[in-house]
């Protein structure tokens, strides 16, 4: 596969509302640099394609259980085995139901591109397409893309964990209007344990990124017991307030409802009640970004 | 006082208390409520009524209902003239003999109120002793007197309203603007207003149901002249405004009719162009937007005329009312619209002037009779092309299946057109005019349709400009998806062959489960912007079309084609087998143009892409499609952008009819539980709008059914 010509996608959700103004497509790339305890997408940590199964969905039909690796046994639950997975998806394939399906789907640029075209009657001059994941710049083949989406004059905004190549990040910010740009943690320990990386290249590339005119909104993740600190909140708003280009912060507070999704990996579901914020937690998020002047929004 | 929204969105407050009082009370049924009190005025003492002829009898009816129908003047109103018998609310003329009711009235038209602002109904009278002197001695001249002595019921009843307001100081305006109309031309706003909805009380009060057509068009001048001259402010005008939407609801009485109890079929367009192709968009315009934004009454279904162009200011006012639910705007893609229109035989002046029948059909308004035949596609295919699921017919190929389905509709379309013989009487000879045959009287909506006077002949009988018949499919989304399911699972992936089909269809997919799973899940349908599906259904769109062009100017007739259900997918559901897209038999169906319930993955802007591959322009008589919104999809302002954003997106890619509604189900679900507190939740069914607690269950059920799957 020629890396920098395609782009491995786990999901292409059209009509979109939140991830920028307008209506908007996402797209979900494949492959993340963090590993984040809390993360709502699981599917798209890995750069590779990977089997989910949906149990609520499975209607013991049996179609699966050919499996060369003897991965479906019928006990009689469906029962997956997932280290003998190779990966190969013709289970998925064979499956009425979609309660298996493998995540992850290789597209050419032009391909993508028209995908996303499909809306451009709808975007009008502020909606157009968002990135995100996973962590799309992780794949080179981002840039040449949103090349091409530029060229069809529509907007496109791109999430980002911030943990990328300098590279890759100098060739795309004439590409990208805005960035929405995750900073999950101010505190450097907490972060790492937490998402398995130091914060210290996220908030480098951030700033630099800044330097080169990139628009930015900070996406700021709010999890009880985590990063609900004060001296996080004003950290963030004096991180705002040193950005040249940067137009606010969203506020993202946790739910929980992601969680599900790690047992369609077959991992436990990472969902933590405890983790969600109180009002007045996000209320002392918000007052204290207010505060330092800083335009905030809740999602 | 508060008024429902489907959000947290609080309404604007605008107007002044009393009227926000007045809207209040209304809409809380209390004139409603009162309406109902007197069904209808008693024929009994007239003598030897039977032995009159139906149109001797009809002027009898009328006489009495203007002489005897209450007298209704509520307090704080600006305008006067109401609708007071009940029998109205039911589609019937409200007068009985012997306890019965002696005739049905007419709806799905909007009558002409251009000529009672600008001439007054004296104007018509004018137009009426005319027709007369031409016709004396002939066959028409008894309509014709029936004209006129419907006129003098119609002053009758005028002059009850001048005695009863010239009572009181209060009534001093009110008593003053019907002193001038709707006799005499408007000069005024105030009058103007005044005018239409005394001529559409008296109409109604006859147990008709019109349309109020372009509204801003009508009354725009007028308000114009006003503020320029400096006699009226625009908050003034929006007062009294406000009271036409208010008197409005004066037939809103909380009773379970089935479909709702908010359809009186009251449609308002507004914006677009006029004859000369000039926007017609207006204070007025606004006004409207104003008022249903700030008292959310639902009972004139608005319509908006949008094009590739229409300002910014305007599509954004739309999107800020329709945020608040209750499915009152809805917009037509003029362009498309006036085209259709062009190719359906109307001349350019007349397609621009387009408004609808009260639902959305649309039509010359003024100048149009319309009846719709519907039909349901899925039932032709069923029963008829695949005969059943007997095993009796077999088909090689998709191709051969469709060929005798678009066959079956032709038959089925020709049964129609043949329906339309019915008007007329029989004649030998082939050559001789086609004479129509006498029809039920219904003198009063034939004063206001151009035609009828000058011809002497009534609506029904031929005398409107223009007459229309329109076969309506129904059942599209789903005929489309069986057909496509076939050619999938039989003649392409050769899952089964196409007796096995028949066969697992016959028995309802008992036992099929596997293969019923696979065709819900891995089959993309229509709805979801995929060529292979949205090709099958725009191929039957543009056939069917063609099958009625193909039985046209039979006699004058305009016979286009046009696309709905309403709320039929209801009734039908008995009538229907399991289907070949996975449904079992009982299961409800798609609605209008909208994709089959829980089929659609992809979002509101791949249903608008699914309905806008078919060619919509061969479709005159119109195809309507429902795009159900979640609350939380359009706050704020971003979610003004959205809405804007669909309506750009609707009319760029060639749509044609678009009723987008903010539903949440779990407020529908609560006010099934406590209707007491969501005595005005109003949601779109389908050209209209209800009153959500008015519909009965089942009805209930489909809403929430259409709106869950999002």
């Amino acid at each position: 596969m020629n890396t920098d010509k395609q782009l491995h996608v786990t999901e292409i959700q059209r009509f979109c509302m939140h991830d920028g103004p307008g209506i908007r497509t996402t797209v979900f790339l494949k492959g993340c640099p963090l590993s984040c305890a809390w993360c709502h997408n699981p599917e798209t940590q890995s750069a590779q394609s990977e089997l989910l199964y949906d149990e609520k969905l499975c209607i013991g039909c049996g179609k699966c259980g050919d499996c060369s690796q003897k991965v479906h046994s019928f006990l009689p639950e469906h029962y997956v085995k997932r280290d003998h997975c190779l990966q190969c998806g013709l289970c998925a394939a064979l499956c009425p139901t979609q309660a298996l399906f493998m995540s992850g789907i290789s597209y050419t640029l032009p391909e993508l591109r028209d995908l996303v075209l499909r809306d451009l009657p709808f975007y009008g001059r502020d909606g157009g397409v968002t990135l995100s994941g996973g962590e799309p710049l992780a794949q080179e083949g981002t840039v040449e893309f949103l090349r091409l989406c530029k060229s069809a004059e529509i907007s496109t905004a791109v999430e980002t964990c911030g943990y990328v190549n300098l590279k890759i990040l100098e060739r795309i910010v004439p590409f990208v209007d805005f960035f929405l740009w995750d900073v999950k943690d101010t505190n450097s320990g907490r972060h790492k344990q937490y998402t398995g990386v130091s914060n210290k290249l996220i908030l480098d590339r951030l700033q630099y990124a800044d330097r080169l005119g990139a628009k930015t909104r900070l996406r700021c993740i709010l999890i009880n017991g985590v990063n609900t600190d004060t001296r996080h909140y004003s950290n963030i708003g004096a991180l705002v307030q040193r950005l040249v280009n940067c137009q606010g912060v969203d506020i993202l507070p946790y739910h929980a409802y992601g969680g599900r999704k790690s047992t369609l990996l077959g991992r436990r579901d990472n969902g933590k009640i405890e983790w969600i914020p109180t009002q007045d937690q996000i209320d002392c998020f918000a007052d204290t970004l207010q505060n330092m002047n800083v335009a905030v929004r809740c999602l | 006082m508060e008024f429902y929204t489907q959000n947290n969105l609080v309404r604007p407050v605008r107007l002044c208390e009393t009227t926000r009082g007045f809207a209040y009370d209304s809409l809380n049924r209390k004139y409603g409520l009162d309406t109902l009190r007197v069904s209808s005025v008693s024929l009994d003492s007239i003598d030897r009524f039977e032995n009159l002829s139906p149109i001797e009898k009809y002027d009898c009816c009328i006489q009495y209902i203007a002489m005897q129908a209450p007298i209704r003047i509520c307090a704080g109103e600006r305008i006067s003239g109401s609708a007071t018998l009940g029998n109205s609310i039911h589609h019937l003329v409200p007068a009985t003999y012997g306890g019965k009711p002696v005739f049905g009235s007419i709806s799905h038209l909007t009558v002409d109120f251009e000529t009672v602002l600008k001439r007054g109904v004296f104007g018509i009278r004018d137009d009426v002793l005319a027709s007369l002197e031409r016709h004396k001695n002939t066959s028409r001249e008894r309509f014709l007197r029936s004209c006129h002595a419907c006129i003098e019921a119609f002053s009758l009843w005028h002059g009850r309203y001048l005695q009863a307001l010239s009572t009181e100081e209060k009534w001093k305006d009110n008593y003053q603007n019907l002193l001038q109309v709707p006799f005499k031309p408007a000069r005024t706003f105030y009058e103007a207003v005044q005018s239409i909805w005394f001529t559409f009380a008296f109409i109604r009060l006859c147990g008709n149901w019109p349309g109020i057509g372009r509204i801003d068009q009508l009354l725009g001048p007028y308000l114009k002249r006003d503020l320029e001259q400096g006699t009226l402010t625009l908050s003034e005008a929006r007062e009294i405004l406000a009271h036409f939407f208010i008197k409005g609801c004066e037939w809103i009485n909380g009773q379970f009719i089935g479909s709702g109890d908010a359809q009186h079929y009251q449609n308002i367009v507004l914006g677009g162009i006029d004859a000369e192709g000039k926007t017609v968009t207006n204070e007025v315009t606004y006004l409207v937007l104003d008022i249903i934004e700030e008292l959310g009454i639902s009972d004139f279904p608005v319509s908006v005329r949008v094009s590739r162009t229409t300002d910014e200011r305007l599509l954004t006012r739309v999107a800020e009312v329709m945020r608040y639910g209750g499915g009152i705007l809805a917009v037509y893609n003029e362009d498309l619209v006036i085209e259709a229109m062009c190719e359906d035989g109307y001349s350019l002046e007349e397609a621009r002037s387009f408004a609808n029948d009260g639902c959305w059909e649309v039509q010359v308004p003024g100048k149009t009779y319309f009846i719709y035949s519907p039909f349901d596609a899925l039932q032709v295919l069923q029963q008829r092309t695949l005969g059943g699921y007997e095993g009796n017919i077999i088909y090689k190929t998709y191709e051969d299946m469709y060929a005798q389905f678009k066959q079956d509709i032709t038959c089925r379309v020709g049964e129609i057109a043949s329906a339309l013989r019915g008007y007329f009487e029989d004649k030998t000879d082939p050559d001789a005019p086609w004479v129509w045959k006498t029809q039920m009287p219904c003198t009063i909506v034939s004063l206001f349709e151009q035609g009828c006077v000058e011809q002497g002949l009534s609506y029904l009988e031929g005398g409107p400009v223009y007459n229309v018949h329109s076969p309506h499919i129904g059942g599209l989304a789903d005929v489309a998806n069986a057909l496509y399911a076939i050619k999938k699972i039989v003649f392409d992936e050769q899952r089964c062959t196409f007796l096995d089909y028949m066969r697992i269809l016959k028995n309802n997919w008992e036992g099929e489960e596997t293969l019923r799973q696979y065709v819900l899940h891995r089959l993309d349908f229509y709805g979801n912007d995929c060529d292979a599906v949205d090709s099958i259904a725009a191929q039957i769109l543009s056939d069917f079309a063609d099958i009625c062009r193909s039985f046209e100017q039979t006699h004058g007739y305009h016979f286009p084609g046009g696309v709905s259900t309403f709320g039929r997918q209801l009734e039908w559901t008995s009538k229907r087998l399991a289907s070949p897209h996975g449904r079992r038999k009982g299961e409800i169906l798609a609605a209008n143009c909208s994709p089959t319930p829980d089929s659609d993955r992809e979002g509101a802007t791949a249903i608008i892409r699914s309905y806008c591959k078919a060619d919509l322009k061969k479709l005159a008589s119109g195809s309507a499609l429902d795009v159900k919104l979640l609350p939380g999809n359009v706050s704020g302002s971003d979610g003004v952008q959205v809405i804007v954003g669909l309506i750009r997106g609707f009319a760029t890619l060639g749509g044609f009819f678009m009723q987008p509604d903010v539903v949440d189900t779990t407020i529908l679900r609560e006010a099934q539980q406590h209707p007491e507190n969501y005595q005005n939740l109003s949601v779109r069914v389908s050209g209209w709008n209800a009153r959500f607690v008015t519909l009965n269950k089942e009805w209930q059920e489909m809403v929430i059914l259409q709106n869950e799957h999002r």
